[in-house]
């Protein structure tokens, strides 16, 4: 019997949540065999798009066909039996169980007498992992393996689930060059077997590399789905925020000012791993009004930097920080915050954001002290503390007590940078702050930041992407497993130079 | 991705416009549907009680129901800011019982000859006694913070062992410090001070604390920047320390205000009972006080909670109680648990109703929800015929197994194949 045509056909599919319609009449066609991208910006519903197609929600209206036939499902369970599989954003993977144990999870192989027969189970994963190029033993612990390597068992479990259609979430977020080379060669061969991939990505270059047509979706309705051949990557991010985009860089014309910091000989000792550090021998200098830019792939010690001039990390490092030629060394957040140094923490959801506390409470939080009347906190005055960040950041919310996990990424983080703001930093340590951040909110952020830096501020940036460091760094410091390996005015920093120093061993 | 120029949209100014949002009363939705639930409670035992003691003798109905409020309120009030602040503290009954324990002995040692003679010992030692009790709810409160944040014990852990340990340690107290200074060694110790006894008479006193206690916790939670560090603690604790906050610190204030407020309310059992007795007192009451916060709308991961919540869900698992009592005419303390047990599963599962009105989850799903079905209906034909006679219970066991079992046979047919 030959395969249908339509891997996936969705007509007409609307989905409300409490105050919000997350899709409105989406339909969308997906061929067998193809590669079909999604892109959207946050809150354009692909996630919800992708998770009624997994079966985690059910539709309000429309109709969903698997492979020519209209289901219903009423749980991730009928979508798996359905042959589709999903590596969601966030992995979902037992940290404290071996490998072969996920990959076999709530499916496990049994063997005489009913046990759990390991070693089948072992040998197939073994087998997968060949296939994916992935060098890890199924008898690791799960939590040991790199985000990558956890990503690739993911893979593997869709695999063994022998899954005719692999709904992928951003797979890339997470994952260095070479790792993100590696899953794009896993993608291709698993599109040579006849698997449909649906890839939702925010990244253009990966998805005109690898997909054959697509869909842009945005506040919940269908833009349009294209040939991949038949338009650029800027006409698709113009659909996605529905405007154009011009290119433009922040760097240049901004006035150095004073030296803030000097780090020097900075070593952070790792004694139960064989290298025996995480940082070595750094040394940096920040100037007033000036972005400097941290590179370096996963791992090469980029947030332990900023934690140690943060106060955040731990109190084992050797070396000297200088502030305004001040020997400093912070014991506590609280003690930087006190020396106007403020951090924007990498992970905004697990180290940013108070969802229980409204937007206003979330952005006071740092100076509250300044909203205290008779030693009791006013409410209003703690308003018009909040109402000043929240406007200068440009942060939309229905209002300032709105729940704060009502707003966008892009929005939450804002919040964030408004709340340091008002403890008047002269120091912004800014950790890979456009993570999971849609485009358009990608923009304004880099505006902020370029005029915060315009206001006096020195700002240390560090990024995952390369082209956000070229953007707005006037300086590129290069971080290799540790070390320092290239320091480039912005002039001459390229993306392949940096590449080349971030992967120098 | 091609870098791009900020929009030239204007930010919007809109972010104050709306106010915040305002509840009738200052209470919440689910604090109204207390307010509510306690009402009917009240209506319902004096139609209900046969004996009409609602109408006979109110005054002395709501003394008991106030003053037991107020002694669970006092601790529960603790046990709200430590959940809040994200942990949980097991040891609230063994803080009781030594709070009463340290207060009885150290006026035994400074009065032996009137505490043994049952006579008058004086305000200043009566003063001792209180401030020694109080003091050493702040040790308590030192030593579990020291075990969390500086051996990093989990909150659970730290607080499974002071329940136990503390017990123990009481009566080995009362019992050293009896043998040492009486002619034989006791479990117990009397205490017949008219300080005490006017306490006991007099029920505005534990009221009156408990009043002014929510107040003061009321304010703190709400309207101080150590009340706002609680509850960011709570929500989402390493944010917390990355934004400044000595989260180490505010948890030692949080579990110095549980035991220092369960040695409160171990001072008030003293009065209640004239006699400070480590075996038996607060044994398993603080299970009631974090039932009452939960009840009242706390979430026991942390972050959420209010002084009214925790104020209805105290007043809310009182009345039952008496409730009960009055109906069937047994003491208060033989259902206690039950009803506790009960109302906390009910009132958590009522405030997930929409969920379960939207379809989202079934009551009763697949094997499991077919095995419940018979262990909820002989559950309630046993406790309908222990109270209310065999033919009741066998009534009450049949009927719900037929309401189960159509809730079931609904459930099935509504969800889609």
């Amino acid at each position: 019997m030959p395969p249908p045509a339509h891997a996936v056909r969705m007509l007409g599919i609307t989905k409300r949540f409490p105050g919000v319609v997350a899709l409105d009449d989406v339909s969308l066609e997906v061929r067998t065999g193809e590669v079909h991208a999604i892109c959207g910006e946050n809150g354009a519903g692909k996630s919800t798009l992708m998770k009624i197609l997994s079966g985690v929600y059910g539709p309000d209206a429309g109709v969903l066909e698997v492979g020519g036939r209209a289901v219903r499902f009423s749980g991730t369970r009928d979508a798996e039996e359905a042959g589709i599989a999903i590596i969601h954003q966030e992995l979902a993977l037992v940290e404290d169980l071996p490998v072969a144990a996920n990959v076999f999870l709530g499916r496990e192989r049994r063997g005489a007498l009913g046990l759990v027969d390991d070693r089948s189970m072992e040998a197939e994963c073994a087998g997968l992992f060949e296939q994916l190029e992935c060098t890890v033993s199924p008898r690791d612990r799960t939590g040991n393996l790199r985000v990558g390597d956890q990503q690739l068992v993911e893979i593997a479990k869709a695999l063994s689930l022998d899954a005719s259609i692999v709904v992928m979430d951003e797979p890339t977020s997470a994952l260095t060059e070479a790792e993100s080379a590696r899953l794009e060669r896993t993608i291709r061969r698993l599109v040579e077997r006849g698997t449909t991939i649906l890839y939702i990505s925010h990244k253009m270059d990966e998805v005109f590399r690898l997909a054959d047509r697509i869909t842009v979706l945005r506040d919940g309705r269908h833009v349009r789905t294209v040939d991949r051949a038949a338009t650029s990557p800027r006409e698709v991010t113009g659909w996605m925020v529905g405007r154009e985009i011009a290119g433009h860089g922040f760097h240049g014309a901004r006035p150095r000012g004073d030296r803030l910091l000097e780090v020097r000989d900075l070593t952070l000792p790792w004694p139960e791993h064989p290298r025996g550090y995480r940082l070595r021998d750094i040394a940096l200098d920040l100037h007033a009004g000036e972005i400097l830019g941290i590179a370096g792939l996963m791992g090469a010690g980029r947030t332990e930097l900023l934690e140690i001039l943060f106060g955040a990390g731990e109190d084992t490092w050797s070396g000297s920080i200088r502030l305004h030629g001040r020997p400093v060394r912070f014991r506590h957040p609280r003690e930087a915050c006190a020396a106007r140094v403020a951090m924007v923490t990498e992970d905004r959801k697990r180290l940013g954001l108070f969802a229980d506390l409204d937007v206003a409470a979330n952005v006071s939080l740092c100076a509250l002290e300044e909203a205290l009347r008779h030693g009791l906190l006013d409410r209003a005055a703690e308003d018009r503390l909040a109402e000043g960040p929240v406007r200068d950041t440009g942060v939309k919310t229905p209002g300032l007590h709105a729940p704060i996990t009502g707003l966008s990424g892009g929005n939450q983080q804002k919040c964030i940078i408004g709340r340091w703001l008002l403890t008047r930093p002269e120091i912004l340590l800014l950790d890979d702050p456009t993570r999971g951040i849609d485009v358009g909110a990608k923009a304004e952020l880099y505006a902020l930041i370029d005029r915060l830096c315009r206001q006096g501020l020195g700002v240390i940036l560090t990024s995952s992407e390369l082209p956000e460091l070229l953007t707005l760094a006037d300086r590129i410091v290069v971080l290799a497993e540790g070390r320092v390996t290239a320091e480039f005015p912005r002039a001459e920093a390229t993306e392949a130079r940096i590449m080349e120093a971030a992967t120098a061993g | 991705m091609t870098p791009s120029t900020p929009p030239t949209t204007p930010p919007r100014g809109d972010a104050a416009a709306r106010p915040r949002r305002t509840h009738l009363l200052g209470l919440r939705s689910g604090e109204w549907a207390l307010v509510g639930a306690i009402v009917v409670a009240v209506v319902l035992t004096g139609l209900i009680d046969s004996n009409h003691s609602y109408f006979r003798l109110p005054w002395q109905s709501l003394t008991d129901i106030l003053r037991n409020t107020a002694l669970l309120g006092i601790f529960a009030l603790g046990a709200t800011v430590v959940i809040i602040a994200g942990g949980i503290d097991l040891s609230a009954g063994s803080m009781i019982a030594l709070s009463g324990t340290v207060c009885a002995t150290t006026m035994l040692v400074l009065a032996p000859q009137a505490m043994q003679s049952f006579k008058p010992v004086g305000g200043a030692v009566v003063a001792v006694g209180v401030a020694a009790a109080l003091l050493t709810g702040f040790m308590v409160g030192t030593l579990h913070a020291w075990l969390i944040t500086a051996v990093r014990l989990p909150p659970f852990i730290a607080t499974l062992a002071t329940l136990v340990g503390l017990r123990s340690f009481a009566r080995a107290l009362c019992e050293s410090v009896t043998q040492a200074v009486t002619p034989t060694k006791s479990a117990l110790v009397n205490v017949y001070d008219p300080i005490f006894k006017a306490v006991r008479e007099n029920v505005w006193v534990p009221v009156t604390v408990f009043v002014l206690l929510a107040l003061f916790t009321w304010v703190l939670l709400t309207r101080t920047v150590l009340g706002r560090h609680i509850h960011a603690l709570g929500g989402n604790e390493q944010a917390a320390r990355l934004a400044g906050i000595r989260t180490d610190n505010v948890k030692w204030f949080a579990y110095c205000f549980g035991a220092m407020t369960a040695a409160l309310a171990g001072l008030f059992y003293v009065a209640n009972e004239s006699v400070a007795q480590p075996v038996n007192q607060g044994r398993g009451h603080e299970l009631n006080a974090i039932a009452a916060a939960v009840v009242g709308g706390c979430s026991l991961s942390g972050g959420v909670g209010t002084v009214p919540g925790t104020v209805l869900g105290a007043v809310f698992l009182r009345v039952v109680i008496d409730a009960v009592s009055k109906i069937i005419k047994t003491g208060a303390d033989v259902y206690e648990g039950l009803i506790v047990g009960i109302v906390v599963v009910i009132a958590v599962t009522f405030s997930q109703l929409g969920a379960l009105a939207r379809g989202g989850t079934r009551l009763l799903p697949g094997a499991l929800g077919l095995c419940a079905i018979p262990t909820l209906a002989i559950l309630a034909g046993a406790i309908a015929s222990m109270t209310a006679g065999r033919n009741g219970g066998i009534a009450t066991g049949v009927a719900s197994l037929l309401l189960l079992g159509a809730l079931r046979v609904w459930e099935s047919r509504r969800a889609p194949a």
